[in-house]
């Protein structure tokens, strides 16, 4: 909300100098939205966290015709009901004060499910432009639309758009613009709208507004608060529920007027207040439950309700669900112009689909795409890396020669902050940024909706439904984003699980330690021993969770996108940002702590941390007394346990297999494998859950790590023994 | 030619289907008229997940996934 206001606040002071306009892009999911997101955002783009919430929110900027658009990215949703979170924020979002004007993306080839939400966004009566994407596709189907039509039946701008080759996003924004200016939709088909708008030319918008506003105080204004003049055209003949429903509701919005001596903080049209009150709404409930009067209108709207689901046979939602699809239905019968069309040819990307959900290809795949990621992924990052190590090592030969090996500020700042930095650079961020990318081609090309349809089945065993493989997957990267992403789930139950799981999938960080620990020195199969023992945990924590948490795992509602070709550009962009914020938030941390560790190796403060842990580490675990305090490290990045055991045996000047043998090292992975999530990560399970829960999940994964770490290194010890 | 009321989980793939009722709970019939299950809508059923998994269906032109569970509360009919 702060970061809100404060960008309010600059934006009324800057106003002389440049007029700020903010946009929200709203849609299905799957439509386009991010491309265009991306056209018009280039590289100004941040990914962060809704005020207080989890949701992921995409903000960027552009600076187009002497004006500033401030582009806010909202999640991919079907409706504005209660679902999920995404659609209460969304919604509130949408009518806030926060958004000048609202692009509706929709997709041309699949208009009945795209309209449905453009129906409920209507209602919202917000300044809104759709844009029609993916003409191209619809064209090579041999179809057309009828933009006249569709212009005079929404009377809001209609744009016609391929995103991915940008064709029409420009026109986007002038378009906001204009409804921005001149507080009314602008139409480019109907006749005698053209005229009052057609000698604009760019320049026209740059000079002509910026002189008008600048002699203008009212002016200004009247414009920050343009949505509230905002002239919505009347859509009543689209926008009917039928006789019945209608005059209910036009009843229902007559006594909301009238209890309006309620102080009402809401932003909504009274007539969407009165659908929603009929629809039996939770949130808007909420909005009534407030005054004796306005609890009457509860009472009213819960018995219209019932005389409509008696008259029916149906419940309200079916009711009103069914009406908006017929209206629709009689909209693209009108506007959808199909010429004789050549054969359907079985292409790609049916067979493509086919493949990947068979009952045994389909694994086969999923697991293949898991291992090709990892390849991928350390192949790229091992190489770099190893250049990086190299490099680091000629660097600090030479920075001794010059200086002498016992010079104590070179050897602070030279093994601890470049040690360090090094250490990030060639330990992590090699293996991050290529994990990023790959996550995001297989989040863009639409194939972890196939992972989620094939382990259905299996993760309700678990408590869970499929979608929580999505998190998981993204888990192998980083576990912050992938408990994030726990979002898409809709119950708090399943929530709860899937950040279970989630927090459990050895992320990229982890992955280093194994492969840099293990992987390096004893072999690929103590790695997939390892691993196989984190994925029989996970089982177990599923399995253990699903018994004790009460309630029931709710189904899988999930829409499948057609595969596709991944928009490189935006994977390239979403790459950068997200290993952007990696950059900035972790690179200093551990520079930082590459300082401190190495003065406390210089004075000794060491000791006596790890003499507190000793009895665990170095008895119950048979490991050398120096890492108890790694492992406290590892707790704000994991891989700094590798990178500090490093960096100890490198201040000894002794190889890594001399500070621990192979049983200390495979114990070693496995309890930094298993024994907490991430600090980060525990923040945002405390977030996204409470903290709670944050340390029950820490605590049992403790408790877990220590248990198989013991196991693996006394069953060592006795069968050495033997 | 009888027509008979079946579930969806139980009709073979490939199937043209006219909806008949949802007899899920409150939430998940309102998801599902949302994204265009209602009564009347024709839907198909395009494959169903190895496994006992979930069922994909063609409504509106898209794909939907559902799981078995829900997808045994669909019941539907031959197409007329």
């Amino acid at each position: 909300m702060i970061k809100h206001k404060q960008k309010r606040k600059n934006a009324i002071k800057n106003l002389n100098d440049k007029r700020v306009i903010n946009i929200a892009l709203a849609g299905n999911a799957n439509v386009g939205k991010s491309v265009i997101f991306n056209q018009l955002t280039g590289l100004s783009q941040t990914i962060g966290n809704w005020p207080g919430k989890t949701v992921e929110l995409k903000e960027g900027h552009l600076d187009f015709l002497g004006y500033r658009f401030d582009i806010v990215d909202l999640p991919g949703i079907y409706s504005l009901s209660t679902y999920s979170l995404e659609e209460i924020l969304s919604r509130e979002y949408i009518v806030s004060d926060k958004v000048d004007v609202i692009i509706n993306v929709i997709d041309a080839t699949n208009l009945e499910r795209n309209l449905f939400f453009t129906f409920q966004l209507l209602e919202l009566k917000v300044p809104i432009i759709l844009a029609i994407n993916q003409m191209d596709i619809l064209r090579k189907r041999n179809m057309e639309l009828d933009f006249k039509k569709l212009e005079e039946y929404f009377k809001l701008p209609v744009i016609p758009v391929v995103a991915i080759r940008g064709i029409g996003v420009h026109q986007l924004v002038e378009e906001a613009i204009e409804l921005y200016v001149y507080n009314r939709p602008h139409f480019h088909y109907i006749e005698g709208g053209k005229k009052l708008h057609e000698n604009l030319t760019h320049h026209h918008y740059h000079n002509h507004h910026r002189h008008h506003f600048k002699n203008s105080k009212n002016e200004k204004e009247k414009t920050l608060k343009g949505k509230e003049n905002f002239l919505f055209p009347d859509l009543s003949s689209i926008l009917s529920y039928g006789k019945e429903v209608e005059t209910k509701i036009k009843y229902l919005e007559k006594e909301i007027e009238n209890s309006k001596d309620v102080p009402f903080n809401c932003n909504y049209p009274e007539r969407f207040l009165a659908i929603k009150l009929l629809e039996n709404d939770g949130e808007i409930i909420k909005l009534f439950n407030t005054s004796q009067r306005s609890k009457s209108v509860i009472k009213l709207a819960e018995k219209f309700r019932t005389e409509l689901e008696n008259y029916h046979g149906e419940e309200i939602t079916t009711i009103t669900s069914s009406e908006i699809y017929n209206n629709i239905r009689q909209i693209i019968e009108k506007v959808i112009i199909s010429k004789p069309s050549g054969k359907r040819k079985t292409n790609f990307a049916a067979i493509l689909d086919n493949l990947t959900t068979h009952s045994f290809w389909g694994y086969l795949i999923l697991i293949l795409v898991l291992i090709g990621a990892y390849l991928f992924t350390f192949l790229i990052g091992g190489f770099l890396g190893g250049l990086i190590e190299n490099a680091f090592d000629i660097w600090s030969e030479k920075v001794f020669s010059i200086y002498g090996t016992d010079n104590f500020l070179i050897s602070v700042f030279w093994y601890g902050a470049m040690g360090g930095f090094f250490g990030a650079l060639g330990g992590v961020l090699v293996y991050v940024i290529p994990f990023f990318l790959i996550i995001e081609i297989l989040q863009d090309s639409g194939y972890l909706p196939r992972a989620a349809f094939l382990m259905d089945r299996f993760m309700h065993s678990l408590g869970v439904h499929g979608k929580t493989i999505i998190p998981m997957i993204l888990g192998f990267g980083c576990n912050v984003p992938a408990c994030t992403g726990c979002r898409i789930m809709e119950t708090e139950r399943e929530k709860k699980i899937s950040i279970a799981l989630t927090s459990l999938v050895p992320c990229a960080a982890v992955m280093v330690v194994v492969l840099g620990l293990v992987g390096r020195y004893l072999g690929i199969g103590w790695v997939i021993i390892l691993f196989g023992i984190n994925f029989i945990v996970i089982i177990f924590v599923g399995k253990v969770l699903n018994k004790i948490m009460p309630g029931e795992c709710t189904e899988l509602i999930m829409e499948m996108h057609e595969f596709r070709v991944p928009n490189y550009s935006v994977i390239i962009k979403q790459t950068w940002v997200r290993s952007k914020e990696f950059i900035y938030k972790s690179m200093p941390i551990i520079i930082v702590i590459g300082i401190i560790l190495e003065l406390l190796l210089i004075f000794r403060v060491l000791d006596p941390i790890n003499e507190i842990f000793a009895p665990v580490t170095v008895i119950w675990l048979g490991l050398p007394v120096i890492t108890g305090i790694f492992l406290v490290y590892g707790i704000l990045r994991k891989e700094l346990t590798l990178i500090l055991l490093e960096v100890l045996a490198s201040s000894m000047s002794i190889p890594l297999l001399e500070l621990l043998n192979p049983i200390q090292m495979i114990v070693f992975c496995a309890v930094t494998m298993l024994y907490i999530p991430c600090f980060v990560t525990i923040v945002i399970i405390a977030r996204e859950t409470n903290w709670k829960y944050a340390l029950q999940i820490s605590i049992l994964e403790i408790g877990l790590a220590l248990l198989i770490g013991g196991i693996i290194n006394w069953s060592f010890v006795l069968f050495s023994n033997l | 030619m009888v027509l008979i009321n079946r579930f969806l989980t139980d009709c073979s793939t490939g199937e043209q289907l006219t909806v008949i009722k949802v007899a899920a709970g409150i939430r998940a019939k309102t998801r599902l008229a949302n994204l265009g299950i209602v009564p009347g809508v024709t839907i198909i059923k395009r494959r169903a997940a190895p496994f006992r998994g979930p069922i994909e269906i063609i409504v509106k032109g898209t794909v939907l996934v559902i799981g078995r569970g829900l997808a045994s509360k669909i019941i539907v009919n031959h197409k007329a």
